[in-house]
């Protein structure tokens, strides 16, 4: 009897302990979120593809070279379930637009994009703490 | 003896929680749709349930700022007792020779794990279908995926698995139902998979149960995991509480994985 108690305890514990097992998603692993930094330049192209949508700037410097900066972001399914479309990004191409983003640990003109503001003032962020 | 009595109490208490589990579950099923053969109807669009990053969106539009936060509660495991549900536990335990193994795999994640490379997830670990078509003598189970939209079509009418078929990430697939449960067996996997991010490899060995069920206007899945060559026991995973989604299917976008090379170290990047 006591052992038929002891394993029906033991289904039951199994049963609601149960945990997640998932890790949290983290652009650390490739790039310095230490360090943002922000670059205004020209939307050249917008890739809508897995795992992270792709967006392309051309940056003026100082002494008037461009650099091609290349940045990722969230993956499409997640812009889709935040109700964004690869055409929310794409009808700025042409348009100078400002990024805020951080810089890919392995260096290179490689960013993850965290916000980028529209030449009409509207903006989209990445927030990864949620607001209150 | 009062230790005896605290025993026989908190058994008798729980029970009575699993009788009243049992009737709920019988209450919440019978209240569920059925099909036009009286089995449950599992037909539906239902929630995204693949991890996606915890991020809020803030949008400014002509100066109005929202904010934006996507429900995942359908790519975890339940956070509730789930009616109907099997004893389960968070992860597989392996036999000790492969432990070691497991553990690198996991360590080094972020090389050793295709689906990082835009790789098939297979089954279990694709999770539930984002779609069900239900038929009187098979399932469709529809599916969209960073790697590619997969789609399982699961005969329900009594037959075997079928033999000479190539191995596949997906498996090979039968059904029936017990009870108000679809019961999915699947056999015939390729060996170099992974069904879960944990290191979890499995062999050619695997064998897949899934089973799904309503629970008022919820899907509930839960997937159970065999293979005697490498796990010292089966493995059923914690349910998950899938709700129902008016977000239609939508071709997902090419893979082209990108961060690979740029990785310097074993950091995780989590898929699922």
């Amino acid at each position: 009897m006591r052992h038929k108690i002891s394993a029906i305890l033991t289904v039951i514990i199994l049963f609601f302990v149960a945990a997640p097992m998932w890790a949290h998603h983290s652009p650390s692993a490739v790039f310095d979120m230490s360090k943002e930094f922000t670059l205004t330049g020209t939307l050249t192209k917008v890739d809508w593809v897995n795992p992270h949508i792709v967006v392309y700037l051309d940056a003026k410097k100082d002494d008037g070279s461009v650099e091609n900066w290349k940045f990722e972001s969230n993956p499409p399914s997640w812009f889709r379930r935040v109700a964004l479309g690869r055409d929310d990004f794409a009808k700025a191409i042409g348009q100078t637009v400002t990024v805020q983003g951080v810089r890919a640990k392995a260096g290179g003109l490689y960013g993850y994009l965290l916000k980028i503001t529209f030449p009409d003032g509207n903006s989209l962020e990445l927030v990864f703490k949620p607001t209150s | 003896m009062t230790h005896r009595l605290v025993i026989v109490f908190s058994a008798a208490l729980l029970l009575a929680s699993l009788a009243t589990a049992d009737n709920k579950d019988a209450a919440t099923t019978s209240k569920a749709p059925r099909a036009a053969d009286g089995h449950p109807d599992l037909n539906g669009i239902w929630a995204y349930a693949i991890d996606l990053p915890p991020v809020t969106l803030k949008k400014v539009i002509n100066g109005k700022v929202s904010n934006a936060e996507i429900d995942q509660s359908a790519a975890k495991p339940a956070k509730r007792p789930v009616p109907g549900a099997l004893p389960s536990t968070p992860a597989p335990t392996y036999k000790p020779e492969f432990r070691e193994k497991v553990k690198d795999l996991f360590d080094n994640e972020s090389k050793t794990d295709e689906v990082f490379y835009c790789g098939k997830p297979g089954v279990p670990r694709i999770g539930p279908p984002r779609r069900i078509i239900q038929l009187p003598t098979e399932m469709v189970f529809l599916y969209e995926d960073v790697s590619g939209d997969p789609y399982r079509i699961i005969p329900t009418d009594g037959r075997a698995h079928r033999k000479g078929a190539n191995p596949s990430y997906y498996g090979d697939s039968v059904a029936h139902w017990e009870g108000d449960t679809l019961v999915v067996d699947v056999t015939n996997f390729v060996e170099n998979g992974w069904f879960g991010e944990g290191g979890y490899f499995h062999t050619d060995a695997m064998h897949v149960t899934e089973r799904l069920w309503r629970d008022g206007e919820n899907l509930i899945w839960q997937a159970s995991v065999d293979d005697p060559k490498v796990l010292s026991a089966p493995w059923t995973m914690p349910p998950r509480v899938i709700t129902p989604s008016e977000d239609p299917l939508e071709e997902s976008p090419p893979c082209v994985e990108d961060d690979g090379h740029r990785l310097l170290n074993s950091d995780h990047h989590q898929q699922r």
